[in-house]
């Protein structure tokens, strides 16, 4: 089977600064990570990584992004992302870290851990909360996604009884 | 403490599950004194909890020793109560010879690799081999490659020629964070740990495996000194006392 084969790179932008969370978008992020590959490894590594380099998903309130690249060149993108201090955009400049969450071969798997790690932090925002109203709208989103699991397994397990109850 | 605070809480927040809070201790000025270690009740009123398992975070307090003289090892036999205070004991040694006398017989649990200039000494392979076997981590920093070009390309020959020379055993990487955002997440410090010569599973144990070993041997170091300290159970720290006193006594037989 002839395919291109990638690693998607699952990170979280941790930032001080409260209003670098608007400022995140693809260019910046892109450019801030071709950088720090420029720098930590040469003309070499800044030309492999940016064979098949995408961010592919981008979430500006919680910080995630998805980056792609080719699955032999992954490791020299994923040792520059340490290196990055900052992001620039529109001439501002915000002082961050990339923190690694994941690293996994296609894109369901990465959204399957990060539908995991977001109910995690959902518990925690949940013990950290000061506000009641918070309190109560933290709780509310944690139930209807649990209610929601609970609800697909039910359905799974029923089509299956259907199906077995048709066959005998 | 405002800074600071935050500099403490980002690990946990991040996957860490333990800090150690680091005193450095110079003595080319004169009249230094051991100060005693902040205690962690004073940071915090309430210890926050490690994210991910519901046990509360661990601080530990942590002394390094920048010697550049064999007199300044001195206070390390002597018995002032300051230092028994400290759970982990780092020496930072300048010359080549308190390399030697730090790797066979200083009592203490890690011996930092400078990382910001060129090393004016070579490692050479007797005394390595002698502290791997009595339990010595070697450290190394991450925070100075993080800021600075120049110091990236010391800190990776420094690293690299440890590396040549111990094999990749015995190793920890940490970083000297003095700001929250100089700190990295341990996936990306494992990584680091490749970029130093590491072999993957040598970087993820330089990061898990060996810094719990160094808390062991801290803890060790502590009671088989005989020091008192309390615990919920005096019962299991008799028996602790008296566990590493015979190991001892078995190596020098």
């Amino acid at each position: 089977m002839v395919r291109f084969k990638h690693r998607y790179l699952l990170c979280e932008i941790v930032s001080e600064d409260p209003r670098c969370r608007q400022c995140i978008d693809e260019r910046a992020v892109g450019a801030a990570a071709k950088e720090a590959v420029a720098r930590t490894h040469g003309d070499y590594g800044l030309a492999c990584c940016s064979i098949s380099f995408t961010v592919k998903y981008l979430n500006a309130y919680t910080g995630i992004v998805l980056l792609r690249c080719r699955k032999d060149f992954y490791r020299l993108l994923w040792s520059a992302l340490p290196f990055i201090t900052y992001l620039e955009n529109r001439n501002q400049r915000y002082s961050c870290f990339f923190n690694t969450l994941h690293v996994g071969g296609t894109i369901r798997t990465c959204q399957k851990f990060l539908v995991q790690y977001n109910r995690k932090q959902l518990l925690l925002l949940l013990h950290n909360c000061t506000s009641e109203e918070e309190r109560q709208s933290i709780q509310k989103s944690l139930l209807s996604c649990c209610l929601k699991e609970v609800e697909e397994e039910q359905s799974q397990s029923g089509d299956e009884e259907d199906d077995c109850a048709e066959t005998d | 403490i405002g800074p600071t605070k935050l500099t403490i809480c980002l690990p946990f927040l991040v996957g860490y599950s333990t800090v150690a809070i680091n005193h450095v201790i110079d003595f080319k000025e004169k009249k230094q004194e051991i100060v005693k270690p902040i205690s962690p009740s004073e940071l915090f009123p309430s210890l926050p909890i490690v994210q991910g398992k519901s046990k509360p975070i661990k601080i530990v307090t942590r002394l390094t020793l920048v010697v550049s003289d064999p007199s300044h090892c001195n206070v390390l036999r002597s018995t002032s109560t300051n230092i028994r205070l400290y759970d982990i004991i780092a020496v930072f040694p300048k010359t080549e010879k308190l390399f030697h006398v730090a790797c066979t017989n200083l009592d203490v649990d890690l011996i930092c690799i400078n990382v910001t200039e060129k090393l004016p000494f070579y490692f050479r392979r007797p005394p390595v081999n002698m502290a791997i076997d009595r339990g010595i981590y070697f450290e190394l920093l991450y925070t100075p490659a993080i800021k600075d070009s120049t110091m990236r390309r010391y800190t990776i020959s420094n690293a690299l020629s440890l590396m040549q020379i111990c094999k990749g055993k015995n190793i920890i990487i940490s970083s000297a964070a003095e700001r929250p955002l100089e700190l990295r997440g341990p996936y990306d410090v494992a990584n680091l740990g490749l970029l130093f010569g590491l072999s993957e599973s040598d970087a993820k144990a330089a990061i898990s495996t060996n810094c719990r070993a160094v808390l062991l041997h801290g803890e060790t170091r502590k009671t088989a000194f005989g020091v008192v300290y309390t615990k919920k159970t005096p019962r299991a720290s008799e028996e602790e006392g008296v566990l590493p006193v015979r190991k001892k006594a078995k190596t020098e037989v």
